[in-house]
């Protein structure tokens, strides 16, 4: 008997981890990957990539050599996958694809740890006054794992891979206004990417992992990239192990080889760990914070991010289309306690709005704050005492979401409203009633305000939970998406963003912190914000001692 | 009327009248014959006390199920005297809230399955020839799954509800019940009283309930105390795998979900529960023990499942 529970109960949690992973890994999202770039952010590096307008800095690129141990193996547990893991990076879904594709490939551009756009394999990126028009110029000298030199006609067949129309990747969607004859090879080095609408958030696409860069003639089943490791062995659903690339641009990597290993128990992978059998594990759990903190020789790696795990009401229903009682609700929530009992305090009190490392982000507006009496008073205004609404939660959402769910219950008591928390499994959540509950919980990962408004918020997009549709909001997106000129954009993105505070219908309560774990013997991890595991799992750099 | 078949044991030989009076007194002799075992006193007294946890537990609790009194897997203090769980909550409080459901839905499904298994094995039993081929083969074809697999499997078609455990888990006993009761009806069906019922003309429906039935209690209350261990372990179960009740409720089996993952942090917010039920399932089952013993005097063997 113990037996069979437990074969069923491992089939139960891997059939949800692979459907939430699978459904909203597909598409513009990326399960991990966050694929919007803080777009010309602050300008306080030489790194910083200004788009539409002025010519991009080469990338000066921030290679920190402490006295770097050489050589040794790195293992590294994940979350596991399945048969279906791809070393494709168009098609990469899963934590795992994440992992693998990132040590194999680079992009065009990326982000660093810090959510900010960097060039990478481009030397410039270079746009024009309207943005509708990208200029990309590659970096000398860059090289293939087989030797081969990359080159424009690479970065075509890699694009034209990508937006084929029988077979687009999952890159796709983040390249708005580019057809597949929009790509001109200038010459050996240079590429012109010509949109047939501006686009000023194009680079953010170039750097979404989906659109890292691909040989002619590229095979996914003998995957040839220009990333800091090549391939060795790759057992899909198992473990994928890597050498060092010695002629990777940034330098070769300090280990000589690395193995990632799946796990598909949580507990497993914690074990693995904490008897040293891995160097580093991704998404400890939270309850495992102290445990890993009070052992030798293991340390956690937090990172804050801008990753946000919503309640979403839907505004085109009852009650949620007055107003004042989407008002009410976003009240009803004490922001401080539901991080501290629902994260373990492992989260930054959020204020009802996305994209926080936006240069965009309404830093001003004044923090929302718990207020029962008058959530009450909006409520009876609006008609609604004593209102019974049912919340839509699942385990395939996330860690801490049918925790929050439950803390909401219990704050939602004092405003009078009685929640009934309604916890289903991942084919429900994820199933045909997706998008359509009128009172759920969702999840979203780091990304800049316009990224993210054209894949939750647009009426064209894809996953918009609350079924938002502001005509005034929309006129000044639509405007930003135009607007080549920084400062004017971000204008435009404060204003939208403060009516999302003023009427959205997200609840957004909280960042959640990515938690992983690694060894003191492995040097060299920064946290990454974007909510990636182990430092955006970012080895080239790294040491063993 | 030709031969009789041989009676061995006179336990089950004692007529019944219709008013079931003399079967009555038979099954109270099976109880009190058990009672002078102790492991059927033990039995009693376990099931007794945690009986009493699950249904006054409430009032004697610290606080309310779904407050928050501490940090998440807080270490026991003097508010909350077993720690907190996942969410802060007070494990103490959960765990006197939480015995209710589990309790009462594995009643609830024992009592379906009796139902259900006694109804089929009476008629397959009494009918014999087709009847009983067909409803007996029927049954070992739902026989053949693992209940747990059988009820998961019964749940993902039409959804986790929880009047639906309860049925899935009843019925999933049922084929088990049905085979002894069938092998006791059998036997009774044979007997003169039987036949004098059925020379009388009394309806077949009369028979199988009034002079039949009172004759296999005693058998039956034995699978009632088994399939009640049974029932306790897959409830749980199902709430362990996320079926049962929905959170922010207290249950025992829930509460080993939810807090399985800081058990190396916090372990009283899943030892206590499992702990529990654990000890609930001893208490059943050495009732069922005693009353087996009572029943056929002899050692039970092995645990048929």
């Amino acid at each position: 008997m113990s037996d069979e529970l437990k074969k069923i109960g491992e089939i139960v949690v891997r059939e949800r981890m692979s459907r939430r992973k699978f459904l909203r890994g597909v598409g513009a999202t990326g399960a991990g990957l966050a694929l919007g770039p803080l777009l010309a952010a602050c300008g306080d590096s030489t790194t910083t990539t200004t788009a539409g307008g002025t010519a991009t800095t080469a990338a000066g690129e921030t290679t920190t050599t402490v006295a770097a141990t050489k050589g040794g193996s790195l293992r590294v547990g994940i979350v596991g996958g399945s048969a279906k893991d791809t070393l494709d990076p168009g098609r990469s879904s899963f934590e795992p694809d994440n992992a693998f594709v990132t040590q194999l490939y680079d992009g065009l551009m990326g982000l660093d740890t810090d959510f900010r756009l960097e060039n990478r394999l481009a030397e410039a990126v270079e746009p024009n006054a309207d943005a509708s028009v990208w200029k990309i110029k590659l970096k000398s000298g860059l090289e293939w794992h087989d030797g081969k030199p990359v080159t424009a006609e690479d970065v075509v067949f890699s694009f034209q891979r990508t937006l084929d129309p029988a077979d687009p990747l999952l890159g796709a969607p983040g390249l708005g206004g580019l057809e597949p004859n929009g790509i001109v090879k200038i010459d050996d080095s240079t590429v012109e990417f010509r949109l047939t609408k501006p686009n000023a958030i194009f680079a953010e696409g170039l750097a979404m992992r989906y659109n890292m860069i691909v040989p002619v003639g590229y095979d996914p089943a003998k995957p040839v990239g220009c990333g800091a490791f090549k391939l060795a062995e790759f057992r899909p659903g198992e473990q994928c192990s890597f050498t060092a690339f010695d002629g990777f641009w940034r330098g070769a990597p300090n280990i000589s080889d690395l193995t990632i290993i799946e796990f598909a128990d949580e507990a497993a992978r914690v074990n693995a760990f904490l008897s040293d059998t891995v160097h580093a594990i991704t998404q400890l759990p939270r309850a495992q914070v102290g445990v890993v903190e009070a052992s030798a020789g293991h340390q956690i790696l937090r990172a804050k991010t801008g990753a946000w795990q919503p309640f979403c009401m839907r505004i085109d229903l009852e009650p949620y289309s007055d107003v004042r009682v989407r008002q009410a609700f976003r009240l009803m929530v004490d922001r401080e306690q539901m991080v501290e009992q629902a994260y373990a305090g492992y989260g930054w009190v959020a204020n009802d709005m996305y994209s926080p490392f936006d240069p965009g982000y309404p830093v001003d507006l004044p923090q929302r704050a718990q207020d029962l009496e008058k959530a009450k008073a909006l409520l009876k205004e609006a008609g609604y005492e004593n209102l019974q609404v049912e919340l839509i939660t699942s385990d395939a959402i996330g860690g801490g979401v049918v925790a929050a769910a439950q803390v909401f219950a219990e704050q939602a008591k004092g405003a009078g409203v009685t929640v009934t928390v309604n916890k289903v499994d991942s084919g429900v959540m994820y199933g045909d009633q997706y998008l359509t509950w009128p009172f759920s919980q969702d999840f979203w990962y780091t990304r800049n305000y316009l990224s993210q408004a054209a894949v939750g918020t647009m009426p064209t997009a894809q996953w918009n939970e609350t079924h938002w549709d502001d005509a005034e909001w929309l006129k000044l997106v639509e405007e930003a998406f135009r607007t080549g000129d920084e400062t004017k954009r971000n204008e435009l993105i404060t204003a939208a963003a403060t009516i999302e505070y003023e009427r959205g219908g997200n609840i957004i309560w909280a960042f959640n912190d990515q938690i992983d774990a690694h060894s003191e013997k492995l040097t060299g991890l920064a946290p990454d914000k974007s909510g990636i595991p182990i430092g955006g799992f970012r080895f080239h750099n790294v040491s063993l001692a | 009327m030709s031969e009789l078949p041989k009676v061995t044991d006179s336990n089950l030989v004692e007529p019944a009248s219709a008013s079931g009076g003399g079967a009555g007194s038979e099954w109270v002799a099976t109880l009190r014959n058990a009672w002078s075992f102790n492991r059927t006193r033990i039995g009693v007294g376990i099931v007794v006390v945690i009986a009493l946890l699950a249904v006054l537990g409430p009032v004697f609790a610290p606080h309310t199920p779904t407050e928050f009194v501490g940090a998440p897997y807080a270490k026991a203090s003097g508010t909350a005297l077993f720690g907190t769980d996942s969410l802060g909550r007070d494990v103490l409080t959960r765990v006197l809230y939480g015995g209710r459901t589990v309790l009462s839905l594995a009643l609830a499904a024992t009592i379906i399955g009796l139902f259900g298994g006694v109804t089929f094995g009476l008629i397959a039993g009494y009918a014999r020839r087709w009847v009983d081929e067909t409803v007996m083969r029927t049954l070992d074809v739902l026989l053949a799954f693992p209940q747990l697999v059988l009820v998961l499997l019964l749940i993902s078609v039409v959804g986790p509800k929880l009047w639906l455990i309860v049925l899935m888990v009843g019925l999933s006993h049922a084929p088990r019940i049905a085979r002894v009761t069938r092998a006791a009806a059998l036997e009774i069906s044979q007997r003169d009283f039987v036949k004098a019922a059925e020379a009388l003309g009394e309806s077949k429906l009369r028979i199988l309930v009034a002079e039949i039935l009172p004759n296999i209690t005693s058998p039956l209350l034995v699978e009632f105390g088994l399939r009640l261990t049974y029932s306790i372990g897959l409830i749980a179960a199902l709430s362990f795998l996320g079926f049962g009740l929905q959170p922010p409720a207290a249950d025992w089996g829930l509460m080993i979900n939810e807090n399985r993952i800081g058990v190396s942090v916090q372990p009283w917010a899943v030892a206590l529960p499992v702990m529990l039920i654990g000890v609930l399932t001893i208490g059943t089952n050495l009732i069922a023990d005693g009353l087996g013993r009572a029943l056929i005097g002899i050692e039970r063997t092995g645990g048929e499942s």
